[in-house]
């Protein structure tokens, strides 16, 4: 029980008449990490939006580090607080530095003197290889640079678990390495990870198990090896095909 | 076989030169409409710089040759520019006017500084600028005597109706952006239907309502003064403009910025106050100038309804029939005072332009 991270029971998720996440179940223990995968509309994202409620979810129960989520506004605040995310297009804020997109947040989310929460930024900033950028704007920034401000940003506000919404997908190719790297090193350091992509090869190196999703449903899901070497599902072998075959 | 003549780059000047014949003579009919139009400008330029200072009395001693020459009688400014500036504020109180007018304009000047850009700092400078401002007008403590506000007139009047319009009007205009984006049906309705019904009067009838109607319709407590008044509706006025470049300012933010601070767990308020509206003004800046300066001229509507800002004090002071045929040097001597601040105002709007494009790419 106190070793589950998240815990998502029957959760459905629908907008107008469609389903987008239909009954849900997933389980993900501290310190695991989990890779999302599956067709493009198949509700990866509105999953683990519906982690720190960007979506909220219209049945079913979801509990984050044992705060159960609802419509009550300090128990989605201390859920946030606990859950950094990372997008596909950064969404750095561009009117302030570098070192003020991740101090900021942390001033204004804990309270944090400026001085501590610049030092704690310089510090997150120096774990992703990119320090010597802390004073220019993001847009000066190449976008692998600018997605792993965005992850020392996420982490300035020191989370338990991270979600990752398809990361390196914005990415030119040249970049996509230097993103996943900082990625490994952060499940190196025991951070209980989701995300959402389609880096095989990250998947297999990094993940403990892999969920497969299909039309808002989960399909398959199982350790990387079991998960490529012998998939179960039609679907699954597809999709695999299809990845991997380019 | 090469020329050396042709390989070598022609003089600067010659090729400006080449340019300009071309695009000004390059047929009999430019040629005609150059000429003409630059013998027009010519004879424009000479016979201004001829009005207003070669032939042009300068002081009030010599105003008797006002008559004799052709050119402009400057006297006119040094006797009735006092009335210009002031109003009718009483002449021997005159320095508490201009002492209260540079008050306003330091205000003004501090609030466009970014160091002051806080949610404590900015109204903490507004409160004491305007009660500086407010006490030196009116008097009636530390000793100075009272001088009501039907007294109050020319500059220091127009900077204050601006100023006051300003800070009022702004705080309004953000309030009522982020309630028309509310997700409260209601709270986004109204908003909604004030702006519309709003921008949909003439500036003229808001002001005469303020000033004329509302004592007959409010219980006399609540009136206020009627300068008060008059700022306030005008304040409500630009509030609905500037709302909606607000609004369209916040409209151009993709949704990811709002996710983004949200997912880290930003409350309502920073996020309104650290990402959106930093990003929504950079966004608008123009148009947020643009209404400014057209606020600005503005203010002397208030002449309408019986203030004597620095237009109505110009009207007034050549009036009479001494100085009644110099209007237009008083009227140049206030389009200059009006000159310096709306100039002022958009050389600090183009400065805030070059500063946040550094930071935009
Ligand atoms: N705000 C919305 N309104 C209506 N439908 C939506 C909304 N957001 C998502 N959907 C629908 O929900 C389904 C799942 O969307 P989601 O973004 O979760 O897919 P995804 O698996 O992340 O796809 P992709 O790989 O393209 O990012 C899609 O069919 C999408 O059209
Ligand atoms: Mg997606």
């Amino acid at each position: 029980m106190a070793d589950q991270a998240i815990k998502m029971r029957d959760v459905t998720k629908r907008y107008g008449d469609f389903d987008a996440l239909k009954s849900i179940d997933l389980d993900v223990a501290k310190g695991e990490r989990v890779v999302i995968c599956g067709p493009s509309g198949s509700g990866k994202s509105t999953l683990i939006r519906c982690i720190n409620r960007l979506e909220v979810h219209d049945a079913g129960s979801i509990e984050v580090e044992g705060v159960e989520l609802s419509d009550d506004d300090d128990a989605i605040r201390d859920v946030r607080r606990e859950v950094g995310m990372v997008f596909q297009d950064f969404n750095l804020f561009p009117h302030l530095t570098v070192l003020e997109n991740c101090s900021l947040p942390r001033i204004r989310v804990r309270g944090t003197a400026r001085a501590d929460a610049e030092d704690l930024a310089r510090s997150e900033l120096t774990r992703m290889r990119i320090s010597e950028q802390a004073d220019k704007f993001p847009d000066e920034l190449s976008g692998g640079q600018q997605q792993r401000v965005a992850i020392a940003r996420a982490l300035c506000l020191q989370p338990r678990i991270m979600l990752f919404d398809e990361p390196t997908s914005a990415l030119d190719p040249e970049m996509i390495g230097e993103v996943l790297d900082a990625m490994v090193a952060l499940a190196e350091g025991g951070m209980t990870m989701i995300c959402v992509t389609h880096e095989m090869g990250f998947a297999r190196k990094v993940a403990d198990r892999v969920v497969f999703m299909v039309d808002g449903r989960i399909v398959e899901e199982g350790p990387p090896t079991t998960f490529f070497d012998a998939p179960r599902e039609a679907d699954t072998r597809q999709f695999l095909e299809k990845i991997l075959g380019n | 076989m090469t020329d050396a003549s042709v390989s070598r780059p022609p003089p600067l000047l010659d090729s400006r030169l080449e340019i300009l014949k071309k695009r000004l003579f390059s047929n009999w009919f430019d040629g005609i409409v150059t000429l003409v139009a630059g013998s027009a400008l010519v004879w424009i330029v000479v016979s201004i710089v001829d009005w207003a200072f070669l032939n042009a009395v300068w002081s009030e001693a010599e105003a008797s040759r006002c008559r004799e020459v052709s050119g402009a009688c400057w006297s006119v400014i040094e006797a009735r520019g006092r009335l210009v500036l002031f109003g009718l504020y009483p002449s021997e109180q005159h320095w508490r006017s201009t002492l209260a007018c540079l008050v306003i304009v330091l205000t003004m000047i501090l609030s466009c500084l970014p160091a002051m850009w806080g949610l404590k700092r900015l109204p903490a400078l507004w409160i004491a600028g305007f009660g500086t401002f407010v006490i030196l007008m009116y008097g009636g403590i530390f000793g100075l005597s009272v001088v009501t506000t039907e007294q109050w007139g020319g500059l220091s009047l127009t900077v204050f109706i601006f100023a006051g319009v300003f800070v009022l009007g702004m705080p309004m205009a953000v309030g009522l952006a982020l309630a028309r984006r509310s997700k409260l049906p209601v709270i986004h309705w109204l908003a909604a239907v004030f702006i519309d019904t709003v921008r949909s009067l003439p500036l003229l009838t808001i002001l005469f309502a303020a000033a004329v109607v509302v004592p007959f319709v409010v219980p006399h407590w609540a009136q206020g003064d009627k300068l008060g008044r008059v700022i306030v509706a005008f304040a409500v006025f630009y509030a609905a403009y500037q709302a909606e470049i607000i609004r369209a300012g916040i409209q151009s933010i993709p949704s990811g910025q709002e996710e983004a601070s949200q997912a880290l767990g930003m409350s309502y308020r920073a996020v309104v106050f650290d990402i959106i509206l930093p990003q929504a003004f950079r966004n608008t800046l123009p148009s947020t100038i643009n209404q400014v300066v057209i606020t600005f001229k503005e203010t002397s509507i208030v002449t309408i309804i019986g203030f004597f800002d620095v237009t109505a004090s110009a009207s007034a002071a050549v009036g009479r029939g001494e100085w009644g045929a110099y209007y237009v040097e008083i009227y140049v001597f206030v389009a200059l005072i009006y000159f310096v601040f709306v100039f002022g105002l958009s050389r600090y709007g183009a400065y805030l332009e070059r500063r946040t494009r550094l930071h935009h790419g």
